[in-house]
């Protein structure tokens, strides 16, 4: 059953992708002010959304190893698994937004970047996880774990930030599509139903590789734990 | 079909390219670290036997 379900779940992500494109592409409507280029939204928003949902993963992973590091390392090990599966996945997803953000706005706005609260916060956020990572990557011995969790339990607080940006300041990035007001979501049907496919399918994709890069952290902890212990014992 | 029609194209399908690009170079990625680190486990397995 357990298989059945690991080998089903790539094949629905893939379907709903390929719906995704295809709401995206062929079914969503032309929209007035922006015409083709708004179809970047369809990518872009659900994009940041995976983001922070992983981003925040990536909190709840480094508090757990903070708070079990000492009591439980098995657990521990584990909550700095989907600490670091998080971030890096959440970075893959933050770039996309960094990306695809501009170049809709080159069509919308005429400029590639503006210095606003939205794009500058998102950029920090961004710059975070990434040093969170080099800090992974170069970083070395027993502490790295710790202070990797901080910094991840630091970066997180940005994700609030970046969110409520557009309502705290004002930005030339566009008003909140959801939650902002009364005049803020997609008003035409077909467009709704398009970005609810595709937030679906890009959710399915970032799960799919969040739980494999957690896989491949795993065997990289048993590894390490495992040359660790023949160390030990040789000396 | 205008310019501005064509360029609003082109970036739709920049976008919607380097989305994939990206998403299918960062799988590609874990495949190969997923490999080597199958290959540690196996070579660990046999210097234990």
């Amino acid at each position: 059953m357990k298989k059945l379900a690991i080998g089903l779940f790539p094949a629905i992500t893939i379907a709903l992708m390929v719906w995704g494109y295809y709401q995206a592409i062929y079914v969503a409507p032309e929209e007035q002010t922006m015409h083709e280029a708004q179809r970047i939204f369809y990518y872009h928003v659900p994009s940041a959304m995976v983001a922070f949902l992983f981003f925040a993963v990536s909190l709840c992973g480094s508090i757990g190893y903070l708070a079990w590091r000492r009591s439980k390392p098995d657990l521990a090990q584990a909550s700095d698994a989907w600490a670091l599966a998080g971030a890096e996945v959440g970075v893959v997803f933050c770039t996309v937004v960094l990306i695809t953000g501009p170049l809709w706005g080159r069509r919308a706005w005429g400029i590639w970047w503006t210095w606003d609260a939205r794009l500058t916060t998102t950029l920090v956020l961004w710059l975070i996880y990434v040093s969170y990572l080099l800090l992974r990557r170069f970083a070395a011995g027993p502490q790295m774990q710790t202070l990797a969790a901080v910094l991840g339990i630091f970066g997180a607080l940005d994700v609030p930030i970046v969110y409520m940006s557009n309502r705290w300041w004002r930005t030339q990035h566009p008003a909140p599509v959801f939650g902002g007001g009364p005049d803020s979501g997609i008003k035409d049907p077909a467009m709704l139903e398009a970005f609810g496919w595709n937030v679906l399918a890009w959710l399915c994709w970032g799960l799919l590789i969040l739980f494999l890069r957690y896989r491949v952290e795993r065997l990289h902890q048993q590894y390490e734990a495992a040359e660790a212990e023949e160390a030990l014992t040789s000396a | 079909m205008d310019q501005r029609a064509i360029l609003d194209h082109q970036f739709v399908v920049a976008a919607y390219a380097i989305t994939w690009i990206l998403q299918l170079g960062y799988l590609a990625w874990l495949g190969f670290k997923w490999r080597s680190e199958k290959r540690n486990a196996e070579r660990r397995a046999g210097q234990a036997r």
